[in-house]
């Protein structure tokens, strides 16, 4: 009972304060590597925030917790003030309504054509919507995504780009509060990448959402985000807007957003290559 | 060495309680779904997949397994001077023991391993997060039309490999081996029971719903990789061929004890 009372005092402090998600005490294990250690972060409404940080330092992970993708091995996950980590799948799957995720790589259904993938959301969850009414949200969502008249295409015939776009449009097709962009430009050519950073800014400014997108690319970070964090080593090493990163003095933040290698990764590259030369040469494999 | 050996049995058991545990959403939910109309299509379409493209690599293995019992059981059986009684045997190994064993595990073959491949397919993709991530319970949407499809069609397709037995291991018995059809036909239908063939085809039912659990339990926890996916199929294959031959067995222990106890009832009937 007490729980109770305490889990609805922090929802109405929660939704009261304009945090829209929070996750407190966060650690993910998977079995002995430790891939999130005690994370703590409250996401805004309304607000995009950028987590930046090198590849395989738990970006991923940290915003599939967000919408329980993974549970976590220690710690909270809230959403508008409630506690969704502990929720059985069914009552998760009411919760994920709120929420639209556009994955890496698409995860588009690559048997159903681009019109059927976007439905899918809709048609599980709204069963007497009428086929007009469908393929009308279809048209207008593609239309939001520059796809207007893809709808017969399957995603086998589109380029990446293409790809990432109908992902997007079926992420938004329930008109979610909260879309997860997991390296949304990761494999796009520069126009195509700020294709996507400009979707990011209209989907925000049309639909007033609150963004979370996860990337390694700090011209898109820079661009769309309100917020930065970045993790390394599965902490939070630096959080504050644009301008906060930019002048942070922690080390490994100035060489991750600068692009630089440093010196400890250079001199095994260094030595890697002195013995590579000293093993491998043409002549050696010569009769 | 003791180490490792303890390691791995432990490892083992967590896997059985996992398989247990999906087993046991998959049972749930399918028994949920089977009446829900939005489930009909999606079964459906795997019943076309799983039943229908398979009839013929059924009705094929079936056939073959009657022609060979055939030809093996004849110079055992013609040294005995009961040749005449080839029928008995044929059928009755095929209604009650090879017919359903071997369509079975030519279904855990074609359609166990498809079913791992497309899922470990989707899990490596992400597509399985994706359907997650949109509010809709995986196994709801891919375990349970799969399966209750598996639960209804094996035992049809059993019915079919039966009968394909029994007539390749006929026509082998009259025009290679040269046994009279009346005699043939005669000895068979005194020696078997409707008992045999209802027990054959009700193993389909145990069989399909394996085939189907262990394959997707595959596909949904295959490793990353093309590699994670091949070696997902092979487990689910291995898994669901020893399942097939362990359900056999108990199968078949229980199906003597059931017909012994109500046997001597069968006269008052």
């Amino acid at each position: 009972m007490k729980r109770q009372t305490d889990q609805n005092e922090r929802a109405d402090a929660g939704a009261a304060s304009g945090v829209h998600i929070e996750v407190r005490n966060l650690t993910k294990k998977f079995g002995r590597k430790l891939v999130l250690d005690n994370i703590s972060l409250s996401i805004e409404k309304g607000k995009t925030t950028v987590i930046i940080g090198p590849s395989g330092c738990g970006k991923t992970v940290l915003i599939k917790h967000f919408i329980v993708l993974q549970r976590p091995s220690t710690g909270e996950v809230y959403f508008d003030g409630r506690r969704i980590d502990r929720l059985s799948e069914r009552e998760l799957s009411r919760v994920r309504m709120h929420f639209g995720y556009l994955f890496q790589e698409g995860a588009l259904f690559d048997s159903m054509s681009v019109a059927e993938n976007i439905m899918f959301p809709i048609k599980q969850h709204f069963k007497d919507v009428t086929w007009r009414q469908v393929e009308d949200v279809v048209k207008a969502k593609l239309a939001m995504v520059g796809l207007d008249g893809f709808q017969n295409y399957y995603p086998a015939n589109l380029s990446g780009g293409q790809r990432k776009r109908v992902a997007l449009a079926r992420a938004i097709a329930l008109n979610p509060e909260v879309i997860l962009y997991d390296e949304p430009t990761t494999g796009l050519d520069p126009i195509r990448s700020d294709i996507i950073n400009e979707l990011v800014l209209k989907l925000e400014k049309d639909l007033n959402v609150t963004s979370i997108v996860v990337t390694h690319d700090m011209k898109s970070a820079y661009k769309v985000g309100d917020r930065i964090v970045m993790l390394h080593n599965g902490k939070i090493i630096a959080d504050g807007d644009a301008d906060h990163i930019r002048h942070h003095p922690h080390p490994t933040v100035q060489q991750f957003i600068n692009g630089r290698v440093g010196e400890d990764d250079l001199a095994v590259l260094r030595m890697s290559g002195a013995v590579a030369t000293s093993q491998f040469l043409p002549r050696d494999f010569q009769q | 060495m003791i180490a490792s050996l303890g390691a791995r049995a432990v490892q083992d058991v967590i896997e059985a309680g996992r398989l247990g545990r999906f087993a046991w959403r998959a049972a749930t939910t399918s028994a949920r779904c089977c009446l829900v109309r939005e489930t009909l299509p999606l079964v459906r379409n795997q019943m076309n997949f799983i039943g229908v493209r398979s009839v013929p690599v059924i009705m094929i293995t079936g056939a073959f397994v009657g022609m060979t019992l055939a030809v093996q059981a004849y110079d055992q059986l013609a040294g005995m001077g009961l040749e005449e009684h080839l029928g008995v045997l044929i059928n009755l190994a095929v209604v009650k023991e090879l017919g359903p064993v071997l369509a079975a595990v030519m279904l855990a073959g074609r359609v166990g391993g498809a079913l791992t491949a497309e899922l470990g397919t989707m899990n490596v993709t992400e597509q399985i997060d994706a359907v997650r991530s949109m509010g809709t319970d995986p196994i709801r949407y891919l375990v349970a039309p799969r399966l209750l499809a598996c639960l209804l069609l094996t035992p049809i397709l059993i019915m079919y490999a039966d009968l394909m037995g029994v007539i390749g291991g006929a026509m082998v018995s009259f025009l290679q081996l040269g046994i009279n059809s009346s005699a043939y036909w005669k000895f068979s239908a005194a020696g078997v029971e409707l008992w045999d063939v209802s027990i054959g085809v009700a193993k389909g039912f145990f069989f399909g719903g394996a085939i189907a659990t262990i394959s997707c339990y595959k596909g949904f926890n295959c490793r990353q990789g093309a590699h994670g996916v091949g070696q997902a199929c092979t487990e689910a294959f291995v898994a669901s061929f020893i399942s097939i031959l362990a359900l056999n067995f108990a199968l078949a222990a229980i199906s003597k004890s059931i017909y012994l106890t109500f046997w001597p009832l069968k006269s008052l009937v």
